[in-house]
């Protein structure tokens, strides 16, 4: 019984945890800016920081988590149009997921950047072939505009606009992120005994 | 200060289109979404137009209001249509620019997927415009309720909704503070390039995260004083109700679509 009651609270506070995250995680999106060099409606923010925290403190799913509450609460409060959203949620689960496997598998200072750099590469790749076969297809139907589906287009666009962009996001992310995690760590150690 | 605790679109009303279950808003745009693109003769156009414009006007929103919400697609928007001039080449030649050919096939064809895009973009965000987002998150538990057969969480994913939504404000303003604070201490957030940019958010971050945690325990135990145990046999403040308007409205939806259907060539 006192077990049982023990899992439920831990439940409920790792519940609420992840809420308040993805809230942060959705207000740093406001926090945007675009890049001097690549098409304007691709922007940089800080918002996958809270869903990385949460990946290499719990779990990868945690982070997914994250990431699922972020994108739905800026869906459901009208700041971005559907096609947008999923593509950010899926970029947010290939940068985060692979870091916080490879933090949980080696824990330590090195993982964590081995980490960052594996997600980044990942993310870059994989955004770079979900932006070919079903994102830009996506957006093309979604504004009636052929031309962005036709192959020469879309490689342009990948090849010019969505690796660089997602190579550059990761970098700006993990530097971001290294020092508000080492900030974080001797706090959340001690909080530890207390989360689990 | 205060209108940067307004994040969202959300304006209250007693219009009918505010008071039709949400459930059945979400249900009649994401089947308009579907639809629209049956659409391809000038009257089915016309039908789809008025039947959006119609609703827009009905929820009683000032129309500056709504399509300053629009801002962001208008460039989209123009840029589609300039694209469609300068590559669709059907029909006759219509005038030159300088020397460059615009024909009416691509006026039409620019006009008609420019148009799509404006219905699409206006009717999606009158759900957002009429609904508030706890209705929006109740309506999505219930819709998504035959998902738990599955094993897929819904209670739980609507329970972090409803309280990322209740702590949005909160949130906000405690950023505020934060980055007010660090400002005092001489962090300059605005300006600097881009690298400086992101050391300055390092110390608006911290703070913030151990906040949310204690703010997180807090909550998880006032909640469980209350006697709080998961959604089995929880028990509702707001129940969601289909009443008659919304039969009309489902009904009026399924003839603007028959007529499309009847106006398609």
């Amino acid at each position: 019984m006192m077990q049982n009651n023990k899992t439920q609270s831990s439940k409920l506070l790792k519940l609420i945890l992840f809420a308040l995250l993805g809230t942060i995680s959705m207000l740093l999106m406001f926090l945007k800016f675009p890049l001097p060099f690549l098409p304007s409606y691709l922007t940089i923010d800080f918002s996958d920081v809270p869903a990385l925290l949460a990946a290499l403190l719990f779990s990868p799913v945690a982070g997914v988590i994250v990431e699922l509450v972020k994108n739905l609460l800026h869906l459901i409060i009208g700041g971005g149009e559907p096609v947008g959203v999923a593509a950010n949620f899926l970029a947010g689960i290939l940068f985060v997921v692979p870091v916080s496997v490879l933090y949980h598998k080696f824990k330590g200072v090195k993982s964590l950047v081995s980490g960052l750099v594996t997600g980044t590469v990942v993310m870059a790749i994989g955004m770079g072939i979900l932006n070919y076969f079903l994102i830009l297809p996506a957006y093309s139907l979604f504004m009636g505009m052929e031309e962005m589906a036709i192959p020469t287009v879309k490689w342009a666009t990948v090849i010019g606009g969505i690796l660089p962009f997602n190579a550059i996001k990761g970098v700006i992310v993990g530097v971001l992120f290294v020092p508000v995690f080492a900030k974080l760590r001797p706090w959340l150690e001690k909080k530890r005994l207390t989360l689990n | 200060m205060n209108n940067m605790l307004i994040i969202g679109q959300y304006v209250p009303g007693s219009s009918f289109i505010h008071r039709l279950d949400p459930r059945t808003k979400i249900t009649i745009i994401f089947f308009f979404v579907f639809f629209i693109f049956f659409a391809n003769s000038l009257l089915s156009y016309g039908i789809l137009t008025l039947f959006s414009v119609g609703s827009a006007l009905a929820t009683r929103i000032k129309v500056s209001y709504i399509i300053k919400g629009l801002t962001p697609v208008w460039f989209l928007i123009l840029f589609t249509f300039l694209l469609h001039l300068l590559v669709t080449k059907d029909g006759e030649v219509l005038f030159r620019v300088f020397t460059y050919p615009i024909y009416t096939g691509a006026i039409i064809q620019g006009t008609a997927i420019s148009l799509r895009f404006f219905l699409l973009i206006l009717v999606t965000s009158l759900l957002t415009l009429t609904t508030s987002p706890i209705e929006i998150t109740d309506a999505i538990e219930n819709l998504l309720h035959p998902l738990k057969k599955i094993k897929f969480p819904v209670h739980e994913l609507a329970l972090m909704m409803s309280i990322s939504l209740r702590f949005i404000p909160t949130l906000l303003q405690e950023t505020e503070k934060i980055s007010k604070a660090q400002a005092s201490r001489g962090v300059d957030f605005k300006t600097g390039p881009i690298k400086e940019r992101i050391q300055a958010v390092v110390p608006l971050l911290v703070p913030l995260f151990i906040s949310a945690f204690k703010r997180a325990e807090e909550l998880a135990m006032a909640m469980e004083a209350r006697g709080y145990q998961g959604g089995e046999g929880r028990t509702k403040l707001r129940e969601l109700k289909v009443g008659p308007l919304d039969w009309v409205a489902l009904l009026c939806f399924i003839l603007i679509i028959v007529a499309l259907f009847v106006t398609r060539k």
